[in-house]
């Protein structure tokens, strides 16, 4: 049953999450006001997927139940499936310009379906059974999850087994006949604070060592014992400001990050979907990373449109726009984002069933789809502020545009100054309109959103490093040597 | 006539599909033909699929339509798809 945007909002109050931020408790996160423009970005996931124009994307048919459900709870089934998923992305960061959350528990549900699968297959364990029980209830309820993979890592020379504190990555620390203890912390975790569960997964391959710390499972992000510390973004305190709506850039919209304590929270069988197989803590990391590399071919795509967009107003209002120099930044922004979109329908047009069913993503071309997210959004991001100028960093606040404190000596107030000195292209804009986008731009480039936009595209679903090794270890060198040979006449 | 109107997904369409749609609606509001957004459980004389590019890509096959699925993916289809659809009326 999709549920609505609204009632997403309400199921949120039904939860006892405990979230904890500028070291206090904080009781009403969900009409928090610095919390709750990532809630409205979650709740557009909702919105669209009611609406006529966008439930084509939005919408599809379980693979488990034939029922209609919302795409972000589902198991692709074709290569269709992984294009619609990374087209999905992007029309949600258009609408929101920001992090819309719920992508990660998709991919989560993805990499755990076939590996559990896998697990079972060898172990005969009951995972993919429980999996698939709890992704039923998941896309019946239309619930947001919580894919939960970066352990703090600690010493980051040592395994997890070797590390002083044995806490650093998450672990098993009591085995029970009816379940597991779990002890750790997931950090980065992105819309964690409003999921209405979560799936842990290890965040790296394990040896026999570390078989403690292989485990995966899914739990209420209310379970005992768990709670949350939120993460702070640039600018953030900007949002308990008064009259600061134009400062804030973007008022509606924002993303989310939070520190996840696990002290010891009791997980019950039905909910464990791995425990100890260390052999398979790198297939799980592996595919959830796969198909997190894709969806950055989606998400910043649409969040790029949006800055592309205000680039090229800036420039209309700033009375730049019909120099060549500026059309041809506009259209190198362009370039740049349509070729990080490429890659993503690329490596899901190369899509392959698993042995589960579902299917995943061409691994060499969503690691170099994520190559790329780590350097191209920051080049957009220079045009970007290169189209706007300064003012977009200098320009007064909202409150002294609306200042009536009289200091001119004809009697002009702060605001008409700042109305009179801040006028750009008359013809296309009011100084409101110019302000308006002067900080959406910022804060896309360096404000709260440049979280998502700029450091999550460089360490998001794994720094670029990470990506480097899974292109060394799929691009076939060996193979391109005898390409070579074989033109060049070498026996 | 019951025409069944039906979106791609919009990812990233070249030009307003709903103002598209609005248009073509208002174009025929004298002609004698009853749109709706597509459903599996209704019965269609025909089916008016609104992509955003080229593409067109949004599904259909999972509607009843007895007559012809018309497709559009851009602004200057609108004159061709009234002229198609008032035919039908």
């Amino acid at each position: 049953m999709l549920m609505t945007g609204e009632q997403y909002i309400e199921s949120l109050r039904k939860l006892n999450t405990r979230v904890y931020m500028f070291g206090k408790k904080i009781e009403n996160w969900v009409d928090d006001p610095i919390i709750r423009p990532s809630i409205n970005c979650v709740k557009v996931t909702y919105d669209l997927a009611q609406d006529p124009e966008y439930a084509d994307l939005m919408t599809v048919k379980s693979s488990l139940t034939g029922e209609t459900i919302n795409r972000f709870a589902h198991l692709h089934q074709s290569t269709e499936d992984l294009k619609n998923k990374v087209k999905m992305q992007r029309l949600c960061g258009q609408k929101t310009a920001g992090c819309f959350q719920r992508c990660v528990g998709m991919d989560a549900f993805n990499a755990t379906f076939s590996t559990t699968y896998e697990i079972d297959q060898k172990y005969g364990t009951k995972y993919h059974e429980n999996f698939v029980n709890f992704l039923k209830m998941v896309q019946e309820k239309d619930l947001v999850v919580d894919g939960a993979m970066t352990d703090p890592k600690g010493n980051r020379g040592k395994r997890p087994s070797q590390q002083v504190d044995p806490d650093l990555f998450l672990r098993i620390k009591e085995r029970r006949e009816d379940g597991i203890v779990v002890r750790g912390a997931k950090c980065h975790q992105t819309g964690s604070i409003n999921s209405h569960w979560h799936i842990v997964m290890p965040t790296q391959a394990m040896t026999e060592e570390d078989k403690e710390y292989a485990v995966a499972f899914a739990c209420p992000s209310d379970a005992e014992g768990m709670f949350m510390v939120y993460g702070r973004q640039s600018c953030d305190t900007r949002k308990l400001e008064e009259g600061a709506d134009i400062d804030l850039g973007n008022a509606q919209f924002g993303g989310q990050e939070a520190l996840v304590v696990f002290d010891d929270v009791f997980i019950p069988n039905e909910y464990i979907f791995m425990a100890g197989e260390y052999d398979f803590a790198g297939m799980l990391v592996e595919r959830f990373a796969g198909y997190h590399r894709q969806s950055y071919g989606g998400c910043k795509v649409g969040v790029g449109d949006v800055l592309i967009g205000a680039a090229a107003l800036a420039a209309e209002y700033n009375g730049a726009h019909k120099a060549s120099h500026i059309k041809d930044k506009l259209i190198e922004m362009t370039h740049l984002n349509e070729t990080l979109y490429c890659c993503g329908i690329a490596c899901s047009t190369e899509g392959y069933p698993t042995a589960a069913g579902n299917y995943q993503i061409d691994l060499l071309l969503a690691n170099v789809c994520k190559q790329n997210i780590t350097r191209f959004p920051y080049e957009i991001v220079r045009l970007a502020e290169d189209i706007g100028g300064g003012l977009m960093v200098t320009m007064p606040s909202e409150v002294d545009f609306k200042s009536d404190l009289k200091v001119g000596k004809n009697g002009e107030t702060i605001g008409d100054f700042c109305q009179k000195f801040f006028v750009g292209n008359e013809a296309a804009c009011d100084t409101e309109a110019r302000q308006r986008i002067m900080r959406l731009l910022e804060n896309i480039c360096l404000g709260a959103a440049a979280v998502g936009y700029r450091t999550e595209s460089m360490h998001g679903a794994g720094s670029p490093q990470a990506q480097r090794i899974m292109i060394q270890r799929q691009g076939n060198i060996e193979g391109k040597k005898e390409l070579a040979k074989a033109i060049a006449g070498i026996k | 006539m019951k025409c069944g109107i039906k979106f791609c997904g919009g990812c990233n369409p070249r030009y307003d599909r709903g103002a598209a749609c609005r248009e073509i609606k208002k174009t025929l509001e004298n002609d004698n033909i009853e749109f709706m957004n597509a459903t599996e459980e209704e019965v269609f004389d025909n089916l008016l699929v609104i992509g955003g590019c080229s593409a067109c890509c949004a599904s259909h096959s999972q509607y009843t339509v007895n007559d012809e699925i018309f497709k559009m993916w851009e602004k200057d289809h609108i004159n061709k798809i009234v002229e198609l659809l008032r035919r039908k009326s």
